[in-house]
């Protein structure tokens, strides 16, 4: 069984929480803009098309979900980048 | 020597299984469509179409059986994240979401939308926030969590309660629709299909806890997502000449439009959320479906997208699903799979509104009162819908035509003119995903009665886990059934009361819990009891006896417990001394994302002193045996 190191506070470790909330609060943040900029600029939005809806209701049935989606995929593949920068960080501290 | 679960792989023919599964639900389409056509009765088809996929399940569940604890808690912590996705997905949409979504949209057009963009939203942020910190716990329940992480069993036992309001909700709204579609297909009364669909989800949960639902959960999402991508993608094609129902019902809107103008749809003003939704009775669907806040202001949108969000990131049945991956790289996938197919699910949606609107309306606008349209007369049989000519023209006006919410789905392919086959499909595709939902909201109840209450309170332990987890399914599975059968539920309404409860009594806590290095054990509970308080209030004082007249909607009351909450739990958590070193390396730990889970490694070390005090007690035996 791997043993892991004992629990301390360290700069790597330290980094990584910040980067890890930077990035949950960015992402959230974005999208509930994007909602509530959609909900108040509706009418705005409705005066445009796309593919024969109007431009706000497709954001709110579609657009905004096509939004998050990405984002959810975006955000694996960051925070997958930040761990693994926290354990290679880790490593060069152990050797 | 054993090799423990979690190092173990997962089964590497779980495509072909899952094909397998496919290819039999499309076979049997097929068979059907032909018996169908060779004059087969609509009692047969929709009786065969539902039990064949009811027998898959159950099969896959014997399959899925185990005695082992891990399998039984945590499926093993091999689950691949597609599938773990699956399991996701069906949980957040349900059958709720299946039939009293598509009926919600149906009336409301596109003020429903706030649904499903809250229920993405909420996958989003479970999968942000909380999931890979759960999975790096390691708890097998939500409310365990919270004991380890605050080292306190009142916490733990105080969440097991909170979560008893939210969990029964869901299950018994989950339990309903299922109960609702066995009724109108096979020769059963409701009060019977309850105690047939309770028993069915419990046998479910008894034979292998976690690991036969995930198992039999992921053939009822592939049932419910094929089931209904064919009916969908067909009447796309009839209506739109293109297969991609997400893309094309845009171009029936003028069309749409002109139908409901001719019916009588007129423009409403806003009203407050409780009202605005549809209920189960038939009503007429008076409101035009382009119509922006005609049943709830942008303020209820809004309102009721946080709710629902805030509900569906901490809902302790989505977030014990967070144990089941192998690392806590792949539940993050996982959760990411689930937004996918939510945001999918929550995308085809509308067009299925849409595409029922125009085709009804159609419909309606053609046929004379004296000689309604046969699906409408097979509706009306099955007590789904009521037309009646009020005002004497001779035809039936918007006004004059009734359908009930959760029937909108069901009559989307008779009205679009397709064979019968494929309404069978549709209701054993909203079934199944009910079926999915329910299950796991009674294992979560009932794992969390027998880990978190049971175990936590009878020190002697006089039962086995696994045997206490079998009785407490048993029991709520029962309790659930003799619940629906005296109460009228309404599924939508339960669950987002449901929703509510958990966003109110969790979110605040986890946000705490995993976010904030200062909150203390009072601060968790201090967070906890405010939000539950006052959603609870809302419901029993407002709602239930009705003390203020005026009940605060749902989703208002628990987006005011979550602000009230996080004040309790930040106030009580500065009133108190810093958390203990141990609180605070657990926090630390479960923020890191390489290595074992906390509790596994807890339960081999655990192990490991065991064997290490039994070999000393074996070696001072010896020494005893060897001085004689």
């Amino acid at each position: 069984m791997a043993v892991e190191r004992p629990v301390s506070e360290d700069p790597a470790r330290v980094r990584h929480q910040i980067q890890t909330l930077i990035l949950a609060v960015g992402i959230l943040s974005i999208v509930l803009f994007a909602v509530v900029a959609a909900v108040a600029a509706l009418s705005w939005f409705n005066r445009f098309g796309f593919l024969h809806f109007p431009l706000g209701f497709y954001l709110l049935a579609q657009g905004l979900l096509v939004l998050i989606v990405v984002m959810a995929f975006w955000f694996i593949r960051i925070q997958e980048r930040i761990d693994q920068a926290r354990a290679e960080s880790e490593e060069w501290i152990g050797q | 020597m054993s090799v423990p679960s979690r190092y173990r792989s997962s089964n590497p023919h779980l495509g072909a299984y899952y094909g397998i599964v496919t290819a039999t639900l499309v076979s049997l389409v097929i068979v059907l469509a032909m018996f169908e056509q060779l004059g087969w009765s609509q009692a047969g088809l929709g009786q065969t179409m539902m039990l064949v996929p009811l027998a898959l399940y159950l099969f896959i569940a014997v399959g899925a059986r185990t005695g082992q604890t891990e399998d039984f808690f945590a499926s093993g912590r091999r689950v691949p994240p597609v599938y773990n996705g699956f399991m996701l997905a069906a949980i957040a949409v349900g059958g709720v979401g299946f039939l009293a979504y598509t009926g919600t949209a149906f009336f409301l057009g596109f003020d429903a939308m706030a649904i499903g963009l809250g229920l993405t939203f909420g996958m989003l942020a479970a999968a942000i926030l909380f999931v890979p910190y759960l999975r790096k716990a390691g708890s097998y329940t939500l409310p365990s969590f919270f004991g380890h992480r605050f080292r306190s069993r009142l916490l733990r036992a105080a969440a097991s309660i909170a979560q008893l309001p939210p969990l029964t909700l869901l299950l018994a709204a989950e339990i309903k629709i299922a109960a609702l579609l066995a009724s109108l297909f096979l020769p059963l009364s409701f009060a019977a299909a309850v105690i047939v669909m309770s028993a069915l989800i419990a046998a479910i949960a008894i034979l292998g806890g976690m690991r036969s639902i995930t198992w039999a959960g992921s053939a009822e999402f592939l049932v419910g997502a094929v089931g209904l991508a064919a009916v969908v993608t067909v009447v796309s094609i009839l209506l739109t000449n293109l297969p991609a129902p997400q893309l094309t019902y845009g171009e029936l809107f003028a069309d749409l439009q002109q139908a409901e103008t001719e019916a009588g749809a007129r423009p409403l003003s806003p009203d407050a959320t409780a009202a605005a939704l549809p209920g189960v009775q038939p009503r007429p669907a008076v409101k035009p479906f382009l119509q922006p806040f005609g049943a709830q202001g942008p303020v209820a949108f809004v309102t009721l997208f946080l709710s629902l969000a805030l509900g569906t990131a901490a809902l302790p049945t989505l977030l014990a699903r967070s144990g089941v991956t192998a690392t806590v790289a792949e539940q993050r996938r996982a959760a990411a799979w689930g937004v996918l197919f939510v945001a999918a699910f929550a995308m085809t949606v509308p067009a299925m509104a849409a595409f029922a609107k125009f085709a009804i309306f159609r419909e309606i606008a053609e046929a004379k009162a004296s000689a309604l349209p046969a699906w409408l007369t097979a509706l009306s049989d099955m007590q789904l819908a009521r037309a009646s000519d009020g005002n004497g023209d001779g035809a039936i006006g918007a006004a004059e035509f009734l359908i009930g919410r959760d029937g909108i789905a069901l009559a989307l392919p008779s009205a679009a003119g397709l064979p019968y086959v494929l309404t069978a499909l549709m209701a054993t595709a909203a079934l199944a995903i009910a079926l999915a939902a329910s299950a796991s909201h009674l294992f979560s109840l009932a794992a969390s009665l027998a880990e978190d209450l049971y175990r936590t309170f009878d020190r002697r332990q006089a039962l086995p886990r696994i045997v206490a987890a079998w009785a407490a399914i048993a029991a709520t599975a029962l309790a659930a059934a003799v619940f629906l059968v005296i109460a009228d539920v309404d599924p939508l309404k339960a669950s987002l009361m449901g929703l509510a409860f958990a966003a109110s009594s969790f979110f605040p806590v986890l946000l705490l819990a995993i976010w904030w290095p200062r909150c203390t054990k009072w601060g968790a509970m201090a967070a906890m009891a405010t939000g539950f308080a006052v959603i609870a209030g809302d419901a029993i004082l407002g709602g239930a006896l009705g003390i203020f007249g005026a009940q605060l909607s749902a989703p208002l009351a628990s987006l005011i417990g979550v602000v009230l909450a996080l004040i309790a739990g930040i106030a009580a958590s500065y009133v108190q001394a810093a958390p203990s070193r141990a609180e605070a390396d657990y926090r630390l730990a479960m923020r890191n994302p390489d290595g074992e889970s906390i509790y596994d490694r807890a339960q081999a070390r655990a192990a490991a002193a065991a064997a290490s005090s039994a070999a000393a007690r074996a070696e001072q035996n010896e020494a005893t045996e060897a001085i004689r």
